[in-house]
């Protein structure tokens, strides 16, 4: 049989690595105020997931001296499309290291882990160690845990953003070499793409599982994680800003790039976090078609309630 | 490649002018293309040609479902798929469906009939694929449904039909009900990250449960649950729910010709491929609440009505 879903299927993780020696506030941050739930640590390192994620992790981070984004990894069908990726990863000329099962992340099957011209750390593995969902598997309970309640608890992570000094060359690799698809894009006056939100999922709250920000290095400039509807993320809303999380300029935002309402703060640490919901239903289908914003209307794309107040430095990473 | 979503499905219309004014104004979908006898219909913010065609009949019911593959070579690869289990298939040329290319038509166990195809034309988004305007007026000010989110089959032999979808084409069982002796009588399957593009209960041959569109908030979906009682729709005993099967908000109504319809906001994310992650189960004392949630019951005639 080889009509078969290939392929990347679903992004695994966003890793990222913040200065906090013991990672006392991260914990402190992700489980206590974000809502996820932790599931694994090592010196210098805490893993954790969401609580609709079966899988044992969709978040890391270090503690190292320099902080920011390590890498993103993603789930693919199983080891013949980690040979096939090695292969189309070689003939693209970039370096593949491969790397047996736990020897990276305790629960990671084995991987290969790359890095795209102009564009972030990769790694591409087949098996992650299963925890189960929270709920169980018999006539489940789909409702956060209690001890999530009042947090924003995030069902799934949902995408990461990073700056890049050569959008259109990173925007390439992922399409041509890793079977992204753009939902969205923005284009320069020659009709060069400066931005893009890419997808290889067909998710509600859909659309992008990176984006792909202009700026003067590879950095991080945010993770994002799902929210159900805009109702819960005004609640989250309250619940972050009464604890003292420094909530992003715009609050509350309606963002017609990406079609998504969402709310951008900060960990304990400056990380840029979003929590989104809306996006688009798309197809991984070649012939899907993008929204295609022009740099003019970039204001308007960025913010629809207040495309006045869009800072100059939005694309600006966040460590 | 793969089968990627659930495209459209066909159904028939006892009075055609009614149910294109029920698919416009109470659903909130637009008229895309007409021929004798057939109106197309997409949402506002689906870039492909249809996802629903109206069929002049003197029944309701379905005429057939629509499912996209990701490569035209796939037409091929699943018609010898399917013969080799011994399903009858046919081809259909691009003209024989407004908006859409070459076509392979399966008949499954359980009689449904889908079409599998490549190319369909682009509509786009209502506002525009360049700089748009992301708000649109229709619908009293209610965000319009987005896209056509799945459908629920009845017939006999279901289990058969989704064997073959599984093992041939593909998709993967997300959640499933037992009967009193174990197996499994309900299924939720999808060939994406939803929980469902298509799922199949017991019923009488080759029938429709309901046709699910999705709304993006669910402040929206009780909206839309006010305007249908306003217009005096007939919708199912409890005006607004949720499943415990999958955690989505929803809400049932019907069409003019007595198909049923449902408004449903959720994000479950669900695992694309096979044998990753094991099906969500439900069985006896919990199949109530995995049907409605808050009542932990099911109306009597919910699984009896179909079309």
């Amino acid at each position: 049989m080889s009509l078969l879903h290939r392929g990347i299927h679903r992004l695994g993780y966003a890793w990222i690595a913040v200065k906090d020696s013991r990672l006392l506030k991260t914990r402190k941050f992700y489980t206590s105020e974000l809502g996820l739930l932790e599931t694994g640590s090592e010196p210098h390192r805490v893993t954790f997931r969401c609580w609709h994620e079966p899988y044992k992790f969709s978040f890391v981070v270090d503690h190292r001296d320099t902080p920011g984004l390590v890498e993103i990894g993603f789930h693919v069908r199983d080891d013949n499309d980690l040979d096939s990726f090695q292969k189309k990863l070689a003939e693209a000329g970039v370096t593949v290291e491969r790397a047996d099962a736990n020897s990276v992340l305790q629960g990671l099957g084995k991987s290969i882990a790359f890095t795209v011209p102009a564009g972030p750390r990769i790694r591409l593995f087949a098996t992650m160690d299963m925890l189960g969902y929270v709920s169980g598997y018999e006539g489940p309970d789909w409702v956060a845990p209690k001890a999530l309640r009042g947090m924003a608890a995030p069902l799934n992570i949902n995408h990461v953003a990073f700056t890049s000094p050569d959008p259109a060359q990173a925007n390439a690799f992922f399409s041509d070499v890793l079977g992204f698809l753009a939902s969205e894009k923005v284009v320069d006056e020659a009709g060069k793409t400066i931005s893009s939100l890419l997808f290889r999922m067909a998710k509600n709250v859909g659309g992008q599982e990176v984006a792909i920000y202009p700026g003067k290095e590879v950095k991080l400039h945010h993770v994002a994680f799902t929210k159900e509807d805009a109702s819960d993320i005004m609640a989250d809303g309250y619940y972050l800003r009464s604890d003292g999380v420094a909530i992003d300029l715009l609050g509350p935002l309606r963002q017609p790039y990406g079609n998504t309402f969402s709310l951008h703060f900060y960990d304990s640490n400056g990380i840029r976090l979003e929590l989104c919901s809306g996006g688009r239903m798309t197809e991984v289908h070649p012939e899907i078609q993008p929204v295609v914003w022009s740099k003019a209307h970039l204001r308007e794309a960025l913010s629809y309630y207040d495309e006045a107040l869009v800072p100059e430095e939005f694309f600006l990473p966040c460590v | 490649m793969a089968v990627t979503r659930l495209s459209y499905m066909s159904i028939y219309a006892l009075d055609i002018a009614a149910s294109e004014k029920h698919y416009t104004d109470v659903v909130g979908l637009r008229v895309t293309g007409r021929q004798l006898g057939q109106v197309y219909l997409q949402a506002h913010e689906s870039q492909d040609h249809h996802c629903i065609i109206l069929n002049a009949s003197d029944r309701a019911g379905l005429d057939h479902v629509g499912f996209k593959v990701s490569d035209i070579n796939d037409l091929t690869e699943a018609e010898i798929a399917a013969r080799d289990w011994g399903l009858v298939t046919r081809r259909i040329a691009s003209a024989d469906i407004l908006g859409q290319g070459d076509g392979l038509m399966i008949t499954l166990p359980s009689g449904h009939v889908f079409n599998l195809f490549y190319h369909s034309e682009k509509v786009g988004y209502s506002y525009g694929m360049k700089d748009p305007d992301i708000i649109l007026d229709h619908v009293d000010g209610i965000s319009p449904v987005t896209h056509l989110d799945h459908a629920l089959l009845a017939g006999n032999d279901c289990d058969k039909s989704v064997k073959f979808l599984m093992e041939a084409l593909d998709f993967n069982l997300t959640e499933t009900i037992l009967g009193p002796d174990g197996s499994s009588f309900a299924f939720f399957l999808t060939t994406s990250s939803t929980v469902h593009n298509l799922a199949f209960a017991p019923g009488p041959p080759n029938s429709l449960h309901h046709i699910a569109f999705y709304v993006n908030d669910r402040a929206d979906v009780i909206r839309r649950v006010d305007m249908l009682k306003h217009r005096k729709i007939t919708t199912l005993d409890y005006g607004i729910s949720r499943h415990g099967i999958g955690g989505v908000t929803t809400t049932y109504f019907f069409d003019p010709s007595g198909n049923r319809n449902e408004f449903q906001c959720g994000i479950y994310e669900a695992p694309t491929i096979r044998g990753n992650v094991p099906p969500i189960v439900w069985a006896g004392e919990h199949i109530p609440r995995g049907a409605f949630y808050y009542e932990s019951a099911v109306p009597a005639n919910f699984f009896e009505v179909v079309t």
